[in-house]
């Protein structure tokens, strides 16, 4: 109840954003263009639309939950207004969990909107609705869960300049989970140490980038189902660690 | 998943322990005279480079009664604030302790009963007025309908023009804020209130309508544990008052007992006092001032020096002008409080 | 020190969460686990997609559009190394290209890149397809061009010359280059431009193109710098046994060339017949006429691209024949894709899909060869689509072994077939080669003056290799066994 109540403030607090709603537009400006730039590739233009619009939403999607979490709890403690909410009845990890939440409805707004003009946009090309697509810009959208529970994270301890490199830094390092697995088969033992705790103990984004398998129709995801679960499932554990590490750093937090 | 369990847990057992205490509520409210009980809090900050360190808040000893309106009184820097924010469990002291309502200080549950003002508070400033009552309101778990009514209830009376309800608090003005403030701290009619300097910065009419207000408090019975800059407000409205200084507590009473004290002024007058009455009368008291001629002004502390006193003037064929019970003002209090302190007296 | 203390309730949590916290962790890792072989599965089967990204995740195309191109590249050079570690050799190309186009300045990927090109791309008899080469060079040209002051890709460049296409002309310019390359501090071997490997390695490319003094003059080269090397380290066994096997190799080749070539007046001893420097034992002379090889050829084509060559041919054991058998047009094709190099060389290291060529060797033991040459399994390396194909059988004593090069000489000139397949080696590269003094004062004294012949009617002096060749111009349905194969499609070497 009172997290929710905190998240719903947060999400109106948050969707008045100006910064988010630039890369909003923005997002949806890329997505747009798509049927341009097919119609110049000279590739087949209905991968250059999914490419280009999953790629959008990734994007977009990126920035608009770095900027968004890592302001969510500094805002507070800046404006003092956090004072009033933590004299109230309300336990730090439930101000934690209905910030956390706040983001991420926030975010789930934000790729839900690029997403269902991403889905339109190729039904009215194609006249079917792409399951795969949907897929698509689901594994984004909890790729973006583990991102927001990340920044929620650093954001208990760091100042926001500070929390966007690093947010932005560990996503870029999760993504390479390509190069950390092979690494982590390497014959030195210190390269693929190196590479196992990159691989396993960093929040592993790469595991959602299955992009290029949707966008080209020869490629089958085999296990589908058993693969998106598995990954869902990551994504929620993942962002639980991060949300308990988060209430323990908070609850020593001097506000 | 578990924060969410133990929060249902944790939720049930409180409704629990709510409704069977319910009968011996009154018993420990007649128990409970304090409402706030400090023992010895201390809280240290340390130098980033670790190389000093700052006591702000030094082995503070209270007790706050309950219904009291409690002024607590201090310069900049003493540790006003600073306490309150440990009382609240917003911060946390290095040393000592607290109850607050029976329980120790930081507890969630008796937050319950708690409200804080903060100094100079930002809202939420894109809500409007009453939207952000709502939303401390939820903070309380009030369910709807009774929600919107305290909510309309709170705004009236801190007397928040209602035209300004709908509004965003973006643009109010810092009176408006001030009001706000103290409507989100009685949105959960609250037991005990922290009012961290609720009066400062406004103008003299809408300042007087706040302290009222805070005042007022008093008579639905709830305590008061007011900071305050505003010496005669606090003299108005507080019963008892604490001064602190550089996070030392250096006094503490009711106002009647700092203000008042035991001085007395007697005015003498009449020809026939002469040079050896005015030797004896200096014999009785230790402060004499010769006026002229005839006329004497002495301070007495005790009423057997009054009675001596009257008695000579009458034997000497004076006359007793004026006897007058000698009243300091609070700032009087304070400023020679903190002078004593400072090594200044 | 102070220390802050928390309400009990806040303690209590931090106790009850951190065994959560672990398991929750614990368990982050095990799905990870799980995951991982769904993920390798997945990209195993985007690497075989036609793009240029390779079929690569999203996270490399976001590093260089956040303007880090060097560091995408490294990470898709990690990515590329496990491709060659897994064979998934047709992943590989379009990353090289796209590692190269990242960050223009990876050397080791342009070597690798080009040896990947030149060496890897085998039919099912392990026979590399030479079609690779043309875009393999042209990978290293360009990687010279962006990195002119890196040495190694001219010395890979030179090396790939050298052993696999053996164009001893070129592998001399590419090392010549590498050489030339104008020092920087940065690296290992400053103030030189080049490693001193380089200078070796270009010794024996001339002595390959049998400019003997040249190959000589770069030992000595080599031995004033190893000696200064060995001057600052004096105890550095690599450069004691270094500079110990320069001068070896020194003596070793002045030894060869002496014993060779002293004997023999060069003047009286010119061979009078069309095929200039056989050396003819004068009239009277007790020295024994040129040595007759006697090479007899056999091509045929038992079944459709299945060859058998056989034949003999006098020579010593551990002589190799080679064979070639290509387009009639392939090498007038290949130079001018040379010239004009398509974008589509450059950008897809393309090959031309029709061409056909196929290189081998036979070792000819107890005067005879043998071998079966099986081109119907490779169809996409050997289309057979040009009408007209020629097979070429040489014996080149350049690139023989030194003890029949002791019997015949560095160039053949002690060679000669009375069916005359003797065929000069008109390479322009023999200009100006000229013999000089000898190690310690003696030794064969040639001014280089004494022995001209005309190419192209100019004179010039040297030493021309003397190939033995035998070359067959057939058609397409004689190669697909439709249609006999006689000597009558050998064609002269005089008509070449
Ligand atoms: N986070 C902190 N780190 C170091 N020192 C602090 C910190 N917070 C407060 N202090 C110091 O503690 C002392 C008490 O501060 P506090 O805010 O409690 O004063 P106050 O009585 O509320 O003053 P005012 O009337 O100006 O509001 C001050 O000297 C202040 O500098
Ligand atoms: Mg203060």
């Amino acid at each position: 109840m009172i997290p929710l109540a905190i998240a719903n403030q947060t999400v109106r607090e948050a969707m008045r954003r100006r910064v988010m709603w630039i890369f909003l537009i923005s997002g949806l400006f890329l997505i747009a263009m798509g049927p341009v730039f097919g119609f110049l590739s000279p590739k087949d233009s209905q991968t250059v639309l999914r490419s280009l619009g999953l790629a959008a939403i990734l994007l977009a999607g990126l920035f608009i939950t770095i900027v968004t979490c890592i302001y969510l709890i500094p805002v507070e403690i800046e404006r003092r207004t956090i004072y009033t909410v933590l004299s109230k009845p309300v336990q730090r990890y439930q101000f934690v969990l209905g910030k956390f939440l706040g983001g991420f409805a926030t975010v789930f707004i934000n790729i839900a909107a690029m997403g269902i003009v991403f889905l339109v946009l190729i039904y009215t090309q194609e006249h079917k609705v792409p399951m795969d697509m949907l897929l698509g810009v689901v594994m984004t959208f909890f790729q973006m869960l583990l991102l927001a529970a990340l920044s929620i994270f650093f954001s208990t301890f760091t100042t926001p300049v500070v929390n966007f490199f690093l947010s932005f830094g560990v996503f870029m390092v999760g993504n390479l989970s390509s190069v950390t697995d092979s690494l982590a088969s390497n014959p030195n033992p210190l390269v693929s140490n190196a590479g196992k705790i990159v691989h396993y103990l960093l929040p592993n984004f790469g595991n959602f980038n299955i992009q290029n398998s949707i966008i080209h129709p020869t490629i089958e995801i085999k296990n589908q189902e058993v693969f998106m679960m598995q990954n869902i499932i990551y994504a929620i554990v993942y962002s639980l660690v991060l949300l308990t590490l988060a209430v323990l750093i908070f609850d020593r937090r001097e506000v | 998943m578990s924060d969410l369990y133990s929060e249902v847990v944790r939720g049930s057992v409180t409704v629990w322990v709510f409704f069977s205490t319910l009968p011996l509520g009154k018993e420990v409210h007649i128990l409970m005279a304090s409402a706030i009980k400090i023992d010895g809090l201390t809280k240290k900050y340390i130098d980033v480079w670790q190389k000093q360190e700052v006591i702000a808040v030094n082995d503070l000893n209270l007790d706050v009664q309950e219904g009291e309106i409690f002024g607590f009184l201090g310069r900049n820097g003493a540790g006003k604030t600073t306490t309150i924010k440990m009382l609240l469990g917003l911060i946390f002291p290095t040393g000592g302790d607290a109850t607050i309502l029976g329980k120790p200080m930081g507890d969630n549950s008796v937050k319950q009963s708690l409200a804080y003002l903060p100094e100079e508070t930002y809202f939420y400033d894109s809500m409007t007025g009453w939207d952000l009552i709502d939303y401390y309101g939820r903070l309380f778990k009030i369910p709807q309908p009774e929600r919107a009514r305290r909510v309309q209830q709170c705004l009236e009376k801190v007397r928040l023009q209602p035209d300004a309800w709908r509004r965003a608090v973006r643009g109010y003005s810092k009176g408006m804020r001030q009001r706000i403030g103290i409507a989100q701290a009685l949105i959960n009619d609250p037991k005990l209130l922290f009012l961290d300097e609720p009066t400062s910065g406004l103008d003299p009419i809408a300042h007087a309508e706040l302290r009222d207000i805070v005042g007022s408090l008093k008579d639905e019975g709830k305590t008061v544990f007011l900071s305050s800059h505003q010496l005669a407000d606090v003299e108005l409205i507080c019963s008892r008052i604490a001064i602190i200084h550089k996070g030392k507590l250096l006094t503490t009473g009711t106002i009647k007992e700092l203000v008042e004290g035991e001085r007395t002024e007697i005015v003498a007058q009449g020809s026939a006092l002469h040079n050896g009455v005015f030797a004896k009368l200096k014999s009785i008291v230790p402060s004499v001032s010769i006026e002229g001629e005839d006329r004497v002004r002495l301070i007495s502390t005790s009423a057997e020096e009054i009675n001596a006193v009257i008695d000579l003037v009458r034997g000497a064929q004076g006359q007793i002008v004026a006897v007058v019970p000698q009243k300091r003002t609070l700032e009087d209090v304070f400023v020679e409080t903190i002078r004593r302190e400072e090594g200044e007296i | 020190m102070a220390t802050k203390r928390l309400p009990d309730d806040l303690q209590n949590r931090r106790k009850k969460a951190v065994p959560i916290l672990i398991v929750l962790y614990a368990l982050t890792m095990f799905l990870q686990a799980q995951i991982d072989p769904r993920v390798r599965e997945l990209r195993s089967g985007e690497q075989g997609l036609e793009s240029t990204s390779g079929g690569l995740g999203g996270e490399f195309l976001l590093l260089p559009l956040l303007g880090f191109r060097e560091a995408a590249a490294g990470l898709l050079w990690v990515r590329c190394d496990e491709f060659f570690h897994s064979g998934d050799y047709d992943a590989i190309l379009p990353l090289v290209r796209l590692i190269t186009w990242l960050d223009p300045h990876a050397e080791n990927v342009f070597i690798t890149g080009a040896w990947h090109l030149a060496y890897n791309f085998t039919d099912s008899t392990e026979r590399s397809d030479r079609r690779y080469i043309v875009p393999s060079q042209e990978l290293l040209k360009e990687g010279v061009r962006n990195n002119p002051r890196i040495p190694d890709i001219n010395f890979e460049l030179g090396w790939q010359n050298y052993d696999k296409v053996k164009d001893y002309s070129a592998a001399a310019a590419a090392f010549t280059a590498a050489i030339n390359t104008r020092a920087w501090k940065g690296s290992d071997d400053f103030p030189y431009g080049a490693p001193l490997k380089t200078h070796h390695i270009l010794a024996h490319t001339y002595a390959k193109q049998g400019r003997i003094p040249e190959a000589i003059a770069e030992w000595r080269r080599a031995l004033a710098r190893s000696a200064e090397q060995l001057a600052r380290d004096p105890r550095n066994f690599t450069y004691i046994s270094l500079n110990a096997a320069e001068k070896n190799n020194i003596k070793e080749l002045f030894q060869r060339y002496h014993d060779r070539y002293t004997d023999h007046d060069h003047e009286k001893s010119v061979n009078p017949t069309k095929y200039p420097f056989v050396i003819a034992p004068p009239k009277g002379s007790n020295i024994p006429k040129p040595w007759d090889v006697n090479l007899h050829v056999k091509f045929e084509a038992p079944r459709p691209k299945v060859f058998k060559m056989s034949g003999t041919m006098n020579i010593a054991d551990g002589a190799r024949l080679e064979v070639r058998i290509s387009d009639w047009d392939y090498d007038a094709r290949d130079m001018k894709r040379r010239d004009v190099v398509s974008k589509e060389i450059l950008q897809k290291f393309k090959v031309e899909e029709d061409q056909t060529i196929l290189m081998d060797t036979a070792s000819v033991r107890k005067n005879r060869f043998e071998k079966e040459l099986d081109m119907s399994k490779d169809p996409r390396m050997y289309s057979f689509a040009a009408d007209t194909y020629k097979v070429i059988f040489t014996f080149n004593i350049r690139t023989t072994s030194p003890h029949i090069q002791d019997r015949h000489g560095y160039s053949g000139e002690g060679l000669m077939d009375v069916k005359e397949h003797i065929v000069l080696d008109r390479h322009i590269d023999l200009l100006g080669t000229k013999m000089i003094e000898g190690q310690d004062g003696e030794g064969p004294v040639w001014d280089g003056k004494s022995v001209p012949w005309l190419i192209d009617g100019k004179g010039v002096y040297g030493q021309p290799a003397r190939l033995v060749r035998v070359t067959y111009k057939l058609s397409r349905k004689q190669l697909l066994g439709l249609e006999p194969i006689t000597n009558k499609d050998v064609v002269p070497n005089d008509a070449l």
